[in-house]
Formats: structure tokens, C-alpha cells, sequence
């Protein structure tokens, strides 16, 4: 006689079960289990929602031969383990209603995936078929399941079908026919688990065998105990008297790894079924990815190949989108002002200035290197495209953990490439408060692309054919002081602790022009957007600031303000126009060129490019390109640190501390090209 | 097989799931299967670039997170 108090609890299914056998589809999600239930069921099902709970339940039937057959769609779940109300539901649903058949519907395209169900389902005491959904899917991926083999290596009924394609079907059917008439004899081969918890788990059974209510098979309620099982725990801890459940719980308490070695004893069986059943797809694409990869993504070599790549991009920008920019700066833009200037000759002064200096001059000095940001993002697009990305992110880390910077930080400095604001949010990833807010103040050093469009736009202004290396060399130098930065930060505040990643490398595959096409068509539209309202409203207001207070541009505020700052810039090398531009970047960094446009004027027979390259030295330019990388981000930045950092100290010491990095190295870069006779 | 996986990505650095498949002797698939396994049960967190938050950023209307096109990564939790 137990002295065990086993409640028996049972959910009937509102398929009667006198007049009809009853199936139970199993299976994870988006794995066509629902297609195979519409297909079976048509219009003969009912949905509504499971006992006490939210989540939907779908009910039908159908016939074989004349045979009516309930069936029962559980939803979609990765395992039988009590982590979700799904999860519980359809074990539950197994055990308490013992359905005739478990149809486990997997994806033959993913079977490492959707067989670690299988591998709880092939525990359960109900008979089980494996429907090895998607084949076409799988097929056509190159992968190929020998379903006769798979069947003898699991021991249950193995169907290969596709329920989209509607093939297989038929004998799907028949299996579950010769099921039910008990033609087939099924003998799963179930996983094992790690001989170091073998002795454990037997202890559990034999402490309570005899405890366990019904419907719970004994050996799966010892199983899930030692799995960790919160519910099946709770169960037994109600239900044990005291002492047996004190030697359980001790049991427990010493395996308290067993989790991971029961989880691990399931994916050695699926590996075993995978490596028995799956013949490999055609590795063409696999091992091409692999060729490749040995050199990008080697720690040296895969730097080389991205410097090259980046290079490559420059010079892209420089050969085809500068001469087109060249010629809309001066014809474009230029005949427009001609133009703007004969037909508002007789207009008031501001009407005139504001439309010919501070819309043509400021905005659309900014839209003429439209051009250079197409190929830009067109550039970008393709080796994303294409998955070097991911690539160029990888040995970009490795490179950051060569320099000791802490691993972590990684993620968010990858991000800012495209833009500093989702870097700072990035920087969530992070749960030190030391650790992120040290990030936080190096993330705005990485150049982002509106940096580097007006580095794309300057750099040949300045440096003509040189203008690839220095581009080069300026994206080597943000990344140079970054890594310094981050190392330095590390060694003081992380002590050199390291976190791991584990990355996903997708296949390399050809690009779709129609994918890129679409990235190039958004991102430009985005950037016209931001020229036509952000960019416009600032270069408005510089050209009202150049005109401020009597017309007079020698005597307006923005010559005095510039004059008054030209101290700090004069060390870097910069005049009160490159210092006024250098600032008015805080609210958007294309504004440099607007304002720089308005401080010039359009001129028809010169564009701001060629006036620009006669007005400075090289050392100079030089020093405004440094400065333009490191100086600090734009406002939507300084507001993502604000935010981030919820603190004002931190964000003004962050801006404090990029003006103190911008400075200086200004000043060094300005004064060494002096030295070198630039 | 997965306390390994898990030990592997607590060791610390940089890995690929290829490179990591090869470490230990099973297919890149079982790799992927047995993170998603470890993000489910909560000893790992997965992230996907951009993911984090993309408020103020001028071309979040050009990204397309779905294409799935982002680079995604896998750090331990439980190391912190």
C-alpha cells in the first residue's frame, strides 16, 4: 500500500473518444503543423481556447476508409519541459488524454532543430509518428533525409511529406491507419542520459516509484525531477511524504547540473539520428564560404582584406561620385544661383540672400554629394548583401580583443559605423554601469557615414588624387585612437576581464540588385529628407547669423562669433570660417558643408569644392578633416547619451572629453604636416 | 555536448559558429540548435545589430531588420 497522496486529475477532450480515435499533432512552431491540420481536417474543425487558458486550441476531424478520426492541433512548443503554458498544455495534454497516435510533425530542413522534441515525445508511453514535413523545402536546400533509416534509427513510424505541396499525404494516412489496427510495432530508441547523473535518476525512480499520480508515466516525472521540472517538482513535493522527499531533493541539490546534462544527452541522439538519416547538401556553397572565409576572417589577413575593401569603397566614391558632384556644385547649383539672383534681383535683400546663399549655397551644397552618398550606400549595401559584414564585424573584434578592449564593448562601436545613436542604445548590451559608460564615451570616436560622406565630400576637394589615402588614413587614425582609448579605459576600469561571443556567419551568397536597389532608394530619400528640413533650417539660420544685424557680412554675428572662437581654432590650424563650420556639425555633421556653402556664397562660375582648395593649405584641410572625425557627435547623439546615461555630468564630460581628444590631435596632425612642409 | 558549448562561450573571445562546430566535432545546424536551446532556457542572450534601439537614427526608416541581413550574436549571461 503506497502512503503516497496521488490526486488523479484528468481534461477530457470534447472529441468523444467512444466514437472516434483520437490524434494529437506535435510539433515546434512554424513547422506546417496547422497546414497538415487544415489539409486533414478541412472544414470540419472547431477553434476556441484551452481550459483556463489564453492560448488557442483547435479541434477537428476527418475520416480514413470510413473511420472517424479526432484531431487535436497542441501548440507549437520546443520541448515538454514546464517553461510556457504551451509547453504544459500539450504534455498535459499527451498524458492526461493518451491520445491513439502522436503525429510529431518536424522540418526535414532543420531536423537539428525540431528533433529535440521528438526527443521527448519518444519518452511518453503513446505511439508517435514522425511526419517529415517540408521535403521540398529541404530538397531544394540540397539536404537529403533517408527516411527508411531515420525510421530505424528512432524506432517509430517515419512519413516524408509536404504539406504545402500536398505530397506524401496519402501515406501518411496510411501509416496512421496501420497505427491505429496496431500493424506497427514501435520500439523508439530513446536519449540517454550523462553516466555521471545514470545512478541519480534511478535513485529518484526507486524513492518514487509508487508516489507518482496518474496519468505521469514514473520514469518521465524522474526524468523531468532531475531536469528541473517546475511544475512536475511542485507536483512531487506535494504529493511525497517528508523523509522521501528529502532524500529527492538532496539528489537534486547534488546534480544540480543535470539540466544541461539531460538537454545535452537529447542533442547527442538527435546527432546520431542526423548523422544516420541526413546526407549532407551539396557543400559547394558551404565550402566556397569556407575557402573565403580562411582569409577573411584570418586576424591579420581579414584586416588587410577589410582595409582593402574600404580602400576600394573610397576609390568607387572618388572616381564616379566626385567628378558628378564636382559638375552639380558648379553647373547645378551654380546656374541655379545665376538664375535665382537675375529673377530675384529686384527683391528685397533677405529674400534674395536667404534663396541664393542660404537655400542654394547651404542646402544644396549638402544635396550636390548625393551622388558620393549613392555610392556610398550602395557600396554598403552590396557587402552586406553579400554577408562580409558580418566578416569585416569579426575580425574587427578580434582585433579589439588583440588590443585587450573588453569584448562587450564590441557590439555597440560595430553599430556606430552607420550612425552613433543606435551605438549609444547599443551599449544596453552592457550590464556593468562602469563598463557601459566607459563605452558610451569612446562609441562617438567610431566614424559614422555622415562623418565619413563629408570626409567623401572634402577629401578631394582638398588632396585631389591623394584623396583615397588620406580618407584611408583618416579612418585608420578614428580607429587608431579608439582602440588607444578603449584599451586604456580597459586596462584601467575592466582590470582586462573578457566576455565571449559567438557570431553567426551567414553563407556568402550573390547580392540582389533588387535588395540593394531598395536600401540605396530608402537611405537617399532619408538623406534628402534630412538635407530639405534639418540641414535647410541650419543653413538658414547660419546664412541669417552671416547677415545679422545691418546686412553687412563683415560685421555680423557669425563673423564676430567666428572671430571670437578663431583663437581655439588658429591651433589647430583652422580660420574663423572652418571653425564656424567645424561647430555648426554638432546639430548634423553634413551641416559643415552647408555652412561652409553659406560662408563662401554660390558663385556660378566656381563651386565650393574648388573654392575651398584655393582658400586653404594642405596642413589646414588636413587638420579640419581630423577634426570633422573626432569632434563631438551630432545632438541626436549627445541626446542618445543623455538619455542613456541619465545623467548631465556624464554627457557634458563625454563632450569634454571628444573636444579635449579633437584638439589635441588636431593641433598634432596640423603642426606635424607643417613640420613635414605641407 | 552543450555544457561544452556552454563552457566554450564562457571561456571568453571571439568564435564563429563554423569554427566552433569543427572545435567540437558536430555540424554548424546543432551549434545553432543548441544556442537557441540555451537562449530559451535563459543562459544566454542573443542579439541582433540595430535591435537595441534605433530612436533619432536617420536611416532607421532604411533598415529592414526582418531580412535578417544584420549581424547577430550570442554572449553568456551567467559569467557576468
Amino acid at each position: 500500500m503506497s502512503d503516497c497522496h496521488a490526486p488523479s486529475v484528468l481534461i477530457r477532450s470534447e472529441i468523444t473518444r467512444e466514437k472516434m480515435s483520437l490524434i494529437a499533432l506535435a510539433g515546434q512552431p512554424n513547422v506546417g503543423k496547422s497546414t497538415l491540420f487544415n489539409l486533414f481536417t478541412g472544414l470540419n474543425q472547431h477553434v476556441g481556447n484551452w481550459p483556463g487558458k489564453t492560448v488557442e486550441r483547435r479541434e477537428g476531424n476527418f475520416a480514413i476508409d470510413g473511420r472517424q478520426i479526432g484531431l487535436v492541433d497542441l501548440p507549437g512548443t520546443y520541448s515538454l519541459t514546464a517553461n510556457s503554458p504551451e509547453e504544459v498544455i500539450a504534455r498535459d495534454f499527451i498524458l492526461r488524454e493518451r491520445p491513439d497516435i502522436v503525429v510529431a510533425v518536424v522540418n526535414t530542413a532543420s531536423l537539428e532543430r525540431s528533433l529535440y522534441l521528438v526527443a521527448e515525445l519518444v519518452t511518453l508511453p503513446v505511439p508517435l509518428i514522425v511526419a517529415l514535413n517540408m521535403m521540398d523545402v529541404a530538397e531544394q536546400e540540397g539536404i537529403h533525409v533517408e527516411s527508411k533509416v531515420l525510421e530505424a534509427a528512432l524506432g517509430v513510424p517515419v512519413v516524408p511529406m509536404s504539406a504545402t505541396c500536398t505530397t506524401g499525404i496519402g501515406n501518411l494516412l496510411q501509416v496512421i491507419s496501420e497505427t491505429l489496427d496496431r500493424h506497427h510495432v514501435s520500439c523508439p530508441r530513446q536519449p540517454e542520459v550523462r553516466a555521471d547523473h545514470r545512478a541519480a535518476l534511478g535513485e529518484i525512480l526507486r524513492h518514487i516509484t509508487g508516489c507518482v499520480p496518474e496519468p505521469y508515466p514514473t520514469e518521465w516525472v524522474a526524468l523531468k525531477l532531475l531536469e528541473g521540472d517546475a511544475e512536475i517538482t511542485r507536483t512531487m513535493q506535494s504529493i511525497l511524504p517528508m523523509e522521501k522527499w528529502g532524500a529527492v531533493s538532496s539528489l537534486l541539490r547534488q546534480h544540480d547540473d543535470a539540466l544541461l546534462a539531460v538537454a545535452s544527452g537529447r542533442y547527442e541522439w538527435i546527432e546520431r539520428m542526423v548523422r544516420a538519416a541526413v546526407i549532407q547538401p551539396k557543400r559547394g556553397q558551404v565550402s566556397w564560404t569556407n575557402q573565403i572565409d580562411l582569409w577573411a576572417t584570418h586576424p591579420i589577413g581579414g584586416l588587410a582584406i577589410l582595409a582593402g575593401i574600404l580602400g576600394l569603397v573610397f576609390w568607387l566614391t572618388f572616381t564616379i561620385g566626385s567628378p558628378i558632384q564636382d559638375w552639380l556644385d558648379t553647373w547645378a547649383v551654380g546656374g541655379l544661383s545665376k538664375l535665382a539672383s537675375q529673377l530675384l534681383a529686384n527683391s528685397p535683400f533677405w529674400l534674395k540672400g536667404s534663396i541664393v546663399d542660404g537655400v542654394l549655397g547651404g542646402a544644396g551644397a549638402v544635396l550636390t554629394f548625393l551622388p558620393i552618398m549613392i555610392i556610398f550606400f550602395a557600396a554598403f549595401g552590396l557587402l552586406e548583401d553579400t554577408g562580409y559584414m558580418a566578416r569585416a564585424a569579426y575580425v574587427m573584434d578580434n582585433l579589439m580583443h588583440l588590443m585587450g578592449l573588453h569584448g562587450k564593448s564590441f557590439l555597440p562601436l560595430f553599430l556606430g559605423f552607420g550612425c552613433n545613436v543606435p551605438a549609444i542604445m547599443g551599449t544596453r548590451v552592457i550590464d556593468s554601469k562602469p563598463a557601459r559608460f566607459l563605452t558610451i564615451l569612446i562609441a562617438p570616436l567610431v566614424p559614422c557615414s555622415a562623418r565619413m560622406a563629408v570626409v567623401a565630400f572634402l577629401a578631394p576637394a582638398f588632396f585631389g588624387p591623394k584623396a583615397l589615402l588620406v580618407s584611408w588614413l583618416l579612418v585608420l587614425l578614428s580607429m587608431i585612437i579608439l582602440v588607444l582609448s578603449g584599451t586604456l579605459l580597459n586596462k584601467i576600469i575592466f582590470k582586462g576581464q573578457r566576455s565571449a561571443f559567438i557570431m553567426e556567419m551567414p553563407l556568402y551568397h550573390l547580392p540582389n540588385a533588387r535588395t540593394i536597389s531598395l536600401l540605396v532608394w530608402q537611405r537617399s530619400l532619408s538623406f534628402v529628407k534630412k538635407a530639405g528640413t534639418n540641414i535647410l533650417a541650419m543653413a538658414l539660420a547660419v546664412w541669417a547669423l552671416s547677415v545679422l544685424p545691418g546686412g553687412n557680412f563683415n560685421d555680423s554675428y557669425l563673423v564676430k562669433f567666428g572671430k571670437w572662437i578663431e583663437p581655439v581654432g588658429r591651433w589647430m590650424g583652422l580660420d574663423w570660417r572652418l571653425t564656424v563650420a567645424l561647430i555648426a556639425s554638432f546639430p548634423a555633421k553634413e551641416n559643415a558643408i552647408a555652412t561652409l556653402g553659406v560662408i563662401f556664397g554660390s558663385n556660378p562660375s566656381a563651386g565650393l569644392a574648388q573654392k575651398l582648395t584655393s582658400t586653404y593649405s594642405t596642413a589646414s584641410a588636413l587638420s579640419f578633416l581630423v577634426a570633422t572625425m573626432l569632434f563631438i557627435p551630432c545632438t541626436a547623439t549627445v541626446a542618445a547619451i543623455r538619455q542613456e546615461t541619465n545623467s548631465w555630468a556624464w554627457t557634458l564630460l563625454n563632450l569634454g572629453l571628444l573636444l579635449a581628444i579633437t584638439i589635441a590631435i588636431s593641433s598634432g596632425v596640423y603642426h606635424l604636416a607643417l613640420g613635414l612642409g605641407l | 555536448m552543450l555544457e561544452q558549448l556552454l563552457t566554450e562561450i564562457r571561456n571568453g573571445g571571439t568564435l564563429d559558429i563554423t569554427k566552433l562546430a569543427v572545435r567540437l566535432g558536430t555540424s554548424s545546424q546543432l551549434i545553432e540548435a543548441m544556442l537557441e536551446h540555451l537562449e530559451r532556457n535563459g543562459l544566454i542572450q542573443s542579439y541582433v545589430s540595430c535591435e537595441a534601439g534605433c530612436q533619432g537614427c536617420n536611416l532607421q526608416e532604411a533598415c529592414n531588420l526582418q531580412k535578417g541581413s544584420t549581424v547577430r550574436l550570442w554572449q553568456s549571461k551567467s559569467n557576468e
